[in-house]
């Protein structure tokens, strides 16, 4: 038998039978990971993998979209971001379809370039997404930036949306698989709040399936032994005390704020905005934006699916109005959102007979 | 730089200077010459096999080819999958007002060098230009017509037949996206744009040959579905055989993509009794463009749909997806 095998069978012989566990895999990459590999299909069926918030662009809120739009729409400006947030629905279209001076960019970095090659032109780099892309755009501020560059924060903060969802008792969390990449920053001590605290075992783990699956395995061993402990078998990785040097620079240029998630509203503490020390590189600021109202599309439940409250498939659009193609809500576009990744793997399909 | 104008679309004296000095010096069979309205042409057998595709890749050239070869490429390998020997080839162009002269003789040329190996003749054409901004550069559409030596029908397709793929997947869809400027990810990945003509010839002969496809748009996750979706009949798909170059599966994991739903432009699906696949794998080995060959699934009454058993064991569909990937790969 290989090692995988053996942790397969290991997880049948630790799930209780005839009692639901509720597993969250928080990160998008897992649910990716648990979809292509088909790890739902080598599981007992009562061992639930509810996929959680770790999907930048599925939370990034509808108004900092629409102001981005808006601001893409200026002539003196080009608005930079990552090739996801071109195609999030909103009540007023996408980037791609409704704006007009855009660029995608794969990291922070490339607004150096897009900055000087364009002098005479504001460039806003719309920087979105959890502690793992927080960092590359703190690295960019703490390099020095040239007077034209401006960012549009749209930061959030892992730990907190967590804790949301651990005190909503309609879902039910038995454990959590921790994000790899977010842990990478904030280390793994960083989730030690959920098993002291609410005596929740939590485990970091990478995105190899063997790894992921020993992630879900020590779950399930700490629930049997009654444990909860922060555990991380993604060692190579991630470190207790995470990316000092990150956490350092985050905190110089970011503060924590109140922050509004999309489809869910605000939650306190739980999203970071330009220091006011940088005010003059903070976009929302120099150019004045306004929040604007909310309206997402009737009948989408990305919200309730990125709080574990249901499945894509539980969406009536789901596979109909809306797929890859004409995405009705932000969790069908990026690959880190699980509608998309639920309609590539057809997830919500587990027997052949 | 010369470019190309409007006149020269015209049916004037314009368009006669660009072909007879341009469209000529690359093309030049004894059927075109005369430039007449239609061109006269044998067919040696009884039974002739037809397509036509249109080409709108963008970008035009790409590592591993351009849209000339491509143009070529895709028109012959569909007649080769469909059994035939493909002999001829027409040509048509629509040219952007204002497109480089030089760039439109590499891509003739590129026509002349893929047609000559592949022994297709190009025997008819025909060039509209149409004002800038109203295209994106050239589109190119081929019609190809070969000589059919074996028909290959789906309904033949039936339970323990053998998948076979001819090649790595993927390599086409990962080189076109990343030769798009908005990723800037160097690689040494190439597009496998290839005429397969000698490397599926030889199989005609073989008995227990029953159906080809080639792979492009939607790749081999796609044409398996289709194949389930019209017989009725189910495809199990081994993850672990199916090559993927290793610099594919990275960018594909990075840009969240299934390198079994990507494009491909010289590659061969293969369904086959199971008594002629070792045969058929040999035959695909011997030659360079089969050299990665191998037999990735089989088809089964057992099921239904294209069911995907990953590397560690897993299960999954592979359906019909209501999404392109890339649009404007081919
Ligand atoms: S399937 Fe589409 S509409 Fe439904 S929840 Fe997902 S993104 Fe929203």
């Amino acid at each position: 038998m290989n090692k995988i095998q053996e942790i397969i069978k290991n997880i049948h012989l630790l799930v209780p039978e005839g009692k639901r566990v509720k597993i969250m895999n928080v990160c998008g990459s897992h649910e990716h990971t648990i979809a292509y590999a088909g790890i739902r299909s080598l599981i007992p069926e009562n061992l639930e993998l509810i996929p959680g918030p770790g999907c930048p662009v599925c939370i990034c809120p509808e108004s900092d979209i629409v102001n981005a739009i808006i601001l893409s729409k200026k002539e003196d400006v080009i608005l930079v971001t990552y090739g996801d947030m071109l195609r999030v629905p909103t009540q007023n279209g996408s980037i791609r379809t409704e704006g007009k001076n855009y660029r995608m960019v794969t990291s922070p970095f490339e607004c150096l370039d897009i900055a000087r090659a364009h002098p005479e032109k504001k460039i806003v780099f719309f920087s979105i997404g959890f502690e793992t892309t927080t960092a590359p755009t703190a690295a960019l501020l703490e390099m020095g930036v040239p007077d034209n560059l401006f960012i549009l924060s749209s930061h959030r903060l892992t730990p907190t949306i967590m804790e949301v969802l651990v005190k909503d008792t309609e879902v039910g969390i038995d454990g959590f698989i921790a994000p790899g990449h977010v842990s990478a920053i904030v280390g793994s001590n960083a989730w030690n709040v959920f098993s002291e605290k609410y005596g929740i075992p939590t485990v970091v783990a990478g995105f190899e399936p063997e790894n992921l699956l020993l992630g879900i395995l020590e779950v399930l061993r700490q629930l049997m032994y009654k444990e909860a402990r922060t555990s991380n078998v993604y060692k190579s990785v991630v470190k207790p005390q995470g990316n000092k040097q990150a956490q350092k620079i985050i905190e110089k240029y970011f503060k924590v704020a109140h922050a509004n998630w999309r489809g869910i509203g605000y939650i306190p503490y739980s999203g970071l905005e330009l220091r006011d020390e940088y005010s003059v590189r903070d976009a929302k600021k120099v150019f004045m934006l306004r929040e604007v109202k909310e309206k997402n599309t009737a009948g989408c439940i990305c919200a309730q699916i990125i709080l574990g409250k249901s499945y894509p498939s539980d969406c009536t659009l789901f596979r109909k109005a809306c797929n890859p193609k004409n995405p009705r809500g932000p969790c069908m576009v990026s690959f880190e959102g699980a509608c998309n990744i639920w309609y590539k793997t057809n997830a919500a399909f587990t027997s052949f007979s | 730089m010369s470019k190309i104008e409007i006149g020269h679309g015209s049916g004037g004296s314009l368009t006669k200077d660009l072909i007879e000095n341009i469209f000529l010096k690359y093309l030049n069979s004894e059927e075109l010459k005369p430039l007449d309205d239609a061109s006269y042409i044998n067919l040696k057998r009884e039974k002739t096999a037809i397509t036509t595709d249109s080409y709108v890749v963008r970008p035009l050239f790409f590592p591993g080819g351009n849209i000339g070869k491509l143009s070529v490429c895709g028109t012959v390998n569909d007649l080769l999958v469909s059994g035939s020997v493909p002999e001829y080839l027409s040509l048509g162009f629509i040219i952007e007002e204002g497109f480089p002269l030089d760039s439109l003789e590499t891509i003739l040329k590129s026509i002349n060098d893929t047609a000559e190996n592949a022994g297709v003749r190009v025997v008819t054409g025909d060039t509209k230009v149409v004002e800038k901004n109203k295209c994106d550069g050239i589109y190119i559409n081929t019609t190809g017509l070969g000589e059919l030596v074996i028909p290959l029908f789906l309904m033949d397709v039936s339970d323990g037949d053998i998948v076979i793929i001819t090649g790595t997947v993927g390599d086409h869809g990962t080189a076109v996206a990343l030769a798009r400027d908005e990723l800037h990810i160097d690689t040494l990945v190439k597009s496998d744009c290839a005429s397969l003509h000698e490397l599926l010839i030889p199989l005609f002969d073989i008995e227990g040959l029953k159906w080809m496809r080639d792979p492009t748009r939607g790749g081999v996750a796609t044409a398996l579905a289709e194949l389930s979706e019209k017989t009725g009949l189910g495809v199990e798909v081994f993850e672990e055989k199916v090559p993927v170059r290793e610099d594919v599966r990275f960018i594909s994991d990075m840009l969240g993509y299934d390198p079994l739903y990507i494009a491909n432009e010289g590659k061969a699906l293969i369904i086959t009794s199971p008594e002629a696949a070792d045969r058929i794998i040999d035959n695909l080995k011997k030659h360079p463009l089969g050299r990665d060959a191998s037999v990735i699934g089989r088809v089964t009454s057992n099921f239904n749909r294209v069911r995907l058993k990953t590397r560690i064991g897993g299960e999954r569909v592979l359906d019909l997806l209501e999404e392109e990937l890339l649009p404007r790969i081919c």
